[in-house]
């Protein structure tokens, strides 16, 4: 099979890649090993939020600078991130996922357990802080399903009293999540999600309007609009109160719903979205400076051919990078990585510390070309947490890193074949 | 030290992370609170299963064996192999009566030929349904697909096989039971489109049922010994011809590739490559440019591709929807990836077919929001769950591939 | 200072397994009991060794008393901890580098110190458990099995509870209470508030492990004890159904032990000095040697994920009469402190092994007995079953009690679950509200119901402690997904918001501490995943912020 491009990895990274592609009108094919680690997001993005010595940052591109020079954003360089910044909430809003926030100025998201963090963007119906110490109300009513465990309304309570904000706690719901709940082990908020719509939201509404009356704003879990908006969207509009969905532990309705639409939309606009497939091979070139093609579990002998290559499989969690007791490894194509072999020196032993393998990743060169056997291989690019040189969770820097590096492979792919 | 250096046990079970993404997407849990889900019912479980035998749960037979877990899975765990291997070793009792006779899907249908026209009608019966409902549980909302007067094969034999050894190319093909005793259309289909490409179509030597079914239900021995016999055949055809040998089902092609050697333990590997669905065959001569279509100029069309649970295991919707796409005058619209319901014989069950019309539900809403003149899909009984649940009718893309093919320009284009 | 209101008959130190036994012991005999544990139950040896119910095999060569004693408690066992124990069987292999010779002498050793030995052919072992290794040249049938120390410990107490012993956990001894050359009590302190509290008892027994070395220094004796470390690994599921050991002497990382849902292979054996017994940590070394020789055992452990890799002490006791501790006496130690250093009202029971606990709690009562003139009151531990043993575990179980779910023809896992944890004190747990069967942890199968039930019958006043009495976090994923519910469970009995947290904290972090010795393949993935979870979506690195994580693991 010809594409003009092929992308390992179909998370945030290589979708934002295989968008951007496609809708320049290029032959473009995803290949996921499985759905992706955007499963799991808070329903907030993050650019940078916190400096070297872990303090939290208000202005992202002005705390760049300070970065270590192998950092993906030093890479880009600010003047590059800048442009490349504003066309994030267009390709959002594409395929229909709106969100908020700006990359002058991080606002505050509240966690499951009451804390604060920044964060860059956030899905439209998620509760923001414009400063970190306070909350809009004077009363709020925190409000569970009956019988989800994955949400925790008095741990989220100590972070919003200690705001001065009172706390009012109450739970609903509704036949279609009661019928779920005889389940031991399915109740959990993308599952929730999958039964509440139509006649279940009139009824969780129904209830919500019923909870706590001194309550000014209304907090609940983030457990409606599995696949679209259409279901959150009417719940808010049929609750009388400010209404929004807070972060839930486990597999993230935001996070999926997010996945699904910029799935579908890479489809419409024509790209090949091969879920479940695992590349298995790659075929280079004489010298072995360029990737001519790479065999996957499915297509087998029909091998996927492409000009140009996007490496966006991730970190160690999505198999981007594996390990044996004797080293680090890429296990697809064989690509060179950026860590040490002895073991030793993976970890650190208090968990809460910054953790050494998280700053592993492909070797690359200053454009963030694959390497192999030393050699760079010029059309594979390595984009999102592939990347090594940041530590994206102590940063706060993942999806920035996925978007703005994905964006980039796109155009450099874009203009490479413009200039030829 | 070499050792730790990959974790190869049992369906990968133990790379499961406890990411719970599989939960995310399994049709069953979404209905049916009683089914534990894939993550309980496959790798959670199996730990307690190897612990003792008596952990085994009855429930797991809600699963529909759809193995939109395993596509989900970031870590490569073959949950629905886990789920049906226990199903297989520790379920309790032989399958019952019902199980037995909707799973000899070749047996019924030889019989039910014979008597095609009686048989069509006496299944369609009201009274004969409840009784049906009644005493062997098959569920009375459900139509049996109608048995075709001749059999494809018989078909085959007496009009086509002359024709077909004249052909300058061969390939040979798996018509599993669906089109050989209910759409022989489909196989003369395949045969206009490929005999216009210059490819002669020839029959297996010997062809049992692929047995997904029997596997479903538990009959093993006997879905071995057919799939034995498949084996053979095709390891024989792929040799005389060194071509593969095509289907028009994802289900028998996915079960012959996979299913084979993960729940039977058939070797099949010489041949597990050349076995492929009829849309791959061709798509990969089209773009080596080995053959030419041509088709009807004035042929216009709103078709809706649904993915079915197999192809998308498969992961060759790529292949359907690309030939579809290739057909000037189709608007192809890809249906949301998701399972109809029917899982072969489990939505003909009684205590399924609640769960079977619930989990189909939302794709048949997406087809009336689409309002296609016809949906197409590579799996049968995908195609009886989607005409008994909603107006539209239901075809294969070859069928439409046939139906959209000019014959002569096309036979001309490839200089027959 | 506080002062407990009772006086005492017995005041026990150390909530090990001999300390819980010594405490029911007591009880049963109708004496009036306190024990006193520096942190939670089991958190010593007891519960970090390999769960081997001993057939005695093992010592049969080298130790013949231990080997009698080890086969007699096996049998006892059986009996009285029926929820505690796994009748696996046990196989001695013999590889192609070991020496076939050594098999006879094995076998008459054996028959000597009454335990059932049956050589058998290679064979025919590799039918019994087909994951030992295929290589062998022999195999030796020995009634060998597996116990849980966790269960078997709580067993004890409840019943020890049950006979009016009072028990109190997160108390350190600081100092004793002494009138001339009489123990009459102690000063303990409570490890998180440093509150002090008195008490007093007429005989005081240090049943605290290692640990007892310390406490009889407070005492104002010497024991010559010496901390031997031992360190083992976790396999992620259930590898072997058998017990196998080498059929030789006994060496590093020569059993392989299948204890509920995983195998265990241990152990390596070294000293260590006495300022890391309280922060064992297993080194690369280690876990290299228990790869490479438990490779033999089984190949299979070659391509098995590792869970975690955890290490014990194990009390070693110099014979009195060599004090440089060359010379190490084996099997248990008793020690009447009045004869031996004349200091009345103090006993120290030491050595021994988790196998014959109930053994030493025997003696150390019977001397606690004849201290106080009650040489009359009969030891029935032997014959007594333990709570949740009254009766053996059904094979066949009953029909759901759950509502909803008649029609599913057996137990629901969870309940079945539950009930090879806790036997028949299973029918405490609540099943009837919607929501008690919904699963909390979903690798071991602990459901909200179990958990509430811990938290009111067990003594769980936080994570670990509902880990040690229930497995929750013990499976695959290592509390990624239950931690963070358990603590919400738990910050409803406790209404603390910041301390439900801080403990969800100290969990991780434990968890982190056996994973990252054996950290590489899929528990890399795991713990990225984790982290992101717990610090990334959850905040809890913001909980820390500025505080200090070493006390984390206390």
């Amino acid at each position: 099979m010809k594409f003009d491009t092929v992308i390992i990895g179909g998370g945030l990274s290589g979708l934002t890649a295989g968008i951007e592609l496609a809708r320049a009108g290029r032959k473009t094919a995803i290949v996921s090993a499985g759905q992706s680690a955007l499963h799991f997001s808070s329903g907030s993005m993050e650019l940078l939020g916190y400096d070297a010595q872990g303090a939290p940052v208000e202005h992202p591109l002005e705390a760049v600078e300070a970065l270590p020079d192998n950092h993906p954003y030093k890479l880009l360089g600010r003047e590059r991130m800048e442009q490349l910044l504003a066309r994030v909430e267009p390709l959002f809003s594409a395929t229909g996922v709106k969100v908020s926030g700006t990359h002058e100025r991080n606002h505050w998201r509240l966690t499951p357990v009451g804390e604060v963090k920044p964060a860059w963007l956030t899905i439209e119906d998620y509760l923001t802080l414009d400063t970190p110490d306070a909350l809009p109300w004077k009363h709020v009513a925190v409000v569970n399903i009956e019988g989800f465990l994955d949400f925790f309304p008095r741990f989220l309570a100590r972070g919003i009293e200690r705001r001065h904000t009172t706390c009012h706690f109450a739970s609903v719901t509704c036949d279609a999540i009661r019928h779920q709940r005889e389940s031991t082990t399915e109740m959990r908020a993308t599952n929730i999600a999958r039964v509440v719509h139509g006649e279940s939201v009139d009824q969780l509404a129904a209830a919500l309007n019923a909870v706590v009356p001194e309550a000014e704003a209304i907090l609940m879990p983030a457990v409606t609009g599995f696949d679209d908006f259409r279901a959150s969207r009417r719940l808010r509009s049929l609750v009388k109160r400010p209404l929004y969905f807070m972060t839930t532990m486990g597999t993230s309705v935001p996070g999926v719903r997010s996945q699904i639409m910029m799935q579908k939309h890479f489809r419409q606009l024509g790209g090949a979205y091969m879920l479940g497939d695992t590349v298995v091979k790659g075929g280079y070139n004489a010298d072995g400076t360029r990737l001519l093609n790479v065999e996957t579990a499915n297509f087998g002998s029909d091998r996927l051919e492409a000009d140009h290559f996007i490496f966006a499989a991730g970190s160690f969690f999505s198999h981007g990078l594996n390990s044996t007791p004797t080293g680090v490894f890429e296990p697809v194509l064989g690509l060179d990585v950026e860590a040490p072999a002895d073991r030793n020196l993976w970890f650190q032993k208090d968990i809460f510390k910054p953790q050494p393998y998280m700053r592993f990743g492909l070797a690359t060169d200053r454009a963030m070309h694959a390497k192999k056997g030393g050699k760079v291989i010029d059309n594979i690019h390595v984009v999102g947490a592939s990347l090594p040189g940041a530590d994206a969770l102590r940063e706060g820097s993942g999806a920035g890193i996925a978007l703005l590096t994905a964006l980039d492979a796109a155009d450099k792919i874009l203009n490479r074949n413009i200039n030829s | 030290m070499n050792y730790q250096q990959a974790n190869i046990s049992d369906n990968n079970f133990e790379k499961c992370t406890k990411c719970t993404v599989c939960t995310v997407y399994c049709p069953v849990t979404a209905v049916n609170p009683d089914y534990p889900g894939p993550k309980q019912a496959g790798p959670d479980g199996e730990r307690y299963r190897l612990k003792k035998p008596l952990f085994y749960n009855e429930a797991l037979k809600y699963c529909l064996n759809c193995k939109r877990c395993e596509v989900a899975c970031p870590s490569n765990v073959k949950i629905g192999d886990i789920i049906q291997a226990a199903r297989i070793k520790y379920s309790a009792g032989r399958p019952s009566l019902r199980d037995t006779m909707l799973a000899s899907t070749d047996l019924m249908g030889s019989m039910a030929t014979l008597a095609a026209p009686l048989v069509n009608g006496v299944l369609g019966l009201k009274p004969v349904k409840k009784i049906m409902d009644a005493t062997l549980k098959i569920d009375c909302h459900r139509t049996f697909p109608k048995y075709a007067g001749e059999k494809f094969v018989t078909w085959y034999n007496r009009h086509a096989r002359e024709s077909q050894l004249a052909l300058p190319h061969k390939v040979t093909y798996f018509h599993g039971c669906y089109v050989n005793y209910n759409n022989p259309q489909l196989g003369r289909d395949l045969l206009t489109v490929m005999n216009a490409v210059g490819y002669g179509v020839m029959l297996l030597e010997k062809e049992r049922c692929c047995g997904v079914a029997k596997i479903a239900n538990r009959l093993v021995k006997e879905a071995t010994r057919d799939a034995k016999i498949n084996l053979a055949s095709i390891t024989t055809a792929v040799d005389t011809h060194k071509a593969p040998v095509i289907a028009t089902s994802s289900t028998c092609t996915f079960t012959m590739r996979d299913e084979y050697p993960h729940l039977l333990h058939l070797d099949n590997a010489r041949v597990r490559s050349s076995i492929m669905l009829a849309t791959k065959f061709i798509y990969e001569l089209l773009e080596k440019g080995d053959i030419k279509l041509v088709f009807k100029p004035d042929f216009r069309m709103k078709v809706a591709y649904h993915t079915p649970c197999h192809m998308e295991k498969l992961g060759w919707t790529f292949y359907s929807t690309s030939i579809l796409r290739m057909i000037p005058g189709v608007e192809l619209t890809l249906l949301d990836s998701r399972c109809c319901g029917i899982a072969g014989t489990y939505g003909f069950k009684k205590e399924n077919y609640a769960y079977s019309q619930a989990i189909g539900e939302p794709l048949f809403e997406q087809i009336a929001e689409v309002n296609p003149d016809l949906v197409a899909t590579d799996c049968e009984t995908c195609r009886w769950q989607i005409e008994m649940s909603t107006p539209y009718r239901v075809e294969n893309p070859v069928t439409v591939l046939a139906m959209a093919l000019d014959v002569d320009a096309t036979r001309k284009a490839n200089g027959l | 200072m506080n002062k407990l209101p009772k006086h005492y008959d017995v005041i026990i130190i150390g909530g090990g397994a001999t300390g819980a036994g010594t405490a029911r012991d007591c009880a049963l005999r109708g004496l009036k009991v306190l024990l006193i544990e520096r942190f939670d139950f089991t958190a010593g040896a007891t519960g970090r060794n390999h769960g081997l119910l001993h057939s005695g095999a093992r010592y049969a060569v080298t130790d013949p008393e231990s080997a009698t004693e080890c086969i007699k408690e096996n049998m006892i066992l059986r009996n009285i901890a029926r929820h505690c124990v796994e009748d696996t069987g046990g196989l001695f292999i013999t590889l192609p580098e070991d020496d076939l010779a050594y098999q006879k002498l094995f076998i008459e050793k054996c028959r000597e110190a009454g335990i059932s030995a049956e050589a058998i052919d290679p064979e025919l072992a590799r039918r019994i458990e087909p994951a030992v290794n295929p290589e062998l040249i022999g195999a030796v049938k020995v009634p060998d099995g597996a116990v849980d120390p966790f269960r078997l410990t709580t067993a004890n107490i409840i019943d020890a509870r049950r006979h009016g012993a009072d028990v109190i956990t997160y108390h350190e001894v600081m100092r004793f209470i002494k009138s001339g050359n009489r123990i009459e009590g102690l000063v303990m302190r409570d490890v998180h508030t440093g509150q002090e509290t008195e008490a007093y008892g007429s005989v005081v027994v240090n049943a605290a492990g290692i640990w007892g070395h310390l406490v009889a220094k407070k005492a104002g004796v010497d024991i010559n004890m010496f901390p031997a470390k031992g360190s083992l690994l976790i396999f992620g599921h259930r590898v072997n159904n058998t017990v196998i050991n080498r059929c030789r002497k006994p060496a590093n990382a020569d059993i392989l032990v299948p204890g509920d849902t995983i195998s265990l292979i241990g152990t390596t054996s070294d000293r260590v000095s006495f300022d890391e017994i309280d922060n064992m940590e297993v080194t690369p070394e280690e876990v290299d040697i228990l790869i490479r020789e438990g490779e033999k055992l089984s190949p299979r452990l070659a391509t098995t994920r590792i869970l975690r890799a955890y290490a014990g002490v194990r009390p070693l006791v110099a014979s009195d009469d060599d004090p440089s501790g060359r010379s190490i006496s084996r099997g248990i130690v008793c020690l009447d402190h009045a004869k031996r250093d004349g200091l009345e009202g103090f006993i120290t029971i030491t050595g021994g092994k988790l196998m014959t606990y109930r053994l030493m709690a025997e003696w150390a009562t019977d001397m606690v007995c004849a201290k106080l003139g009650m040489d009359k009151a009969k030891c029935v531990t032997a014959t007594t079953p333990l709570p949740g043993s009254e009766k053996p575990v059904e094979e066949n179980a009953p029909e759901s009690s759950h509502p909803s779910r008649q029609h599913i023809i057996e137990l629901p896992t969870e309940q079945l679950a539950a009930e090879g944890r806790h036997g028949t004190l299973t029918e405490e747990i609540r099943w009837q509200n919607p929501g008690d069967d919904a699963l909390v942890c979903e690798c071991e199968q602990v459901s909200v119901g179990e958990v509430e039930f811990a938290i009111d019958k067990l003594n769980v006043h936080n994570l670990i402690n509902l880990r040690r009495r229930t497995r929750l976090g013990m499976g695959t994923c290592q509390g990624q997904l239950c931690a963070c519910r358990a603590a919400g469970l738990l910050d409803k009995a406790d209404h603390c918001a910041e301390r439900s947290l801080s403990d969800l904290c100290s969990f991780v972090s434990e968890r982190w501490k056996g994973m990252y010795p054996v950290a590489w393949g899929d528990t890399v993935s795991e713990i990225q995943f984790t982290q992101w979870i717990y610090s990334g979506v959850a905040g809890l690195d913001e909980f820390l912020r500025d505080r200090d994580t070493e006390h984390l693991l206390h």
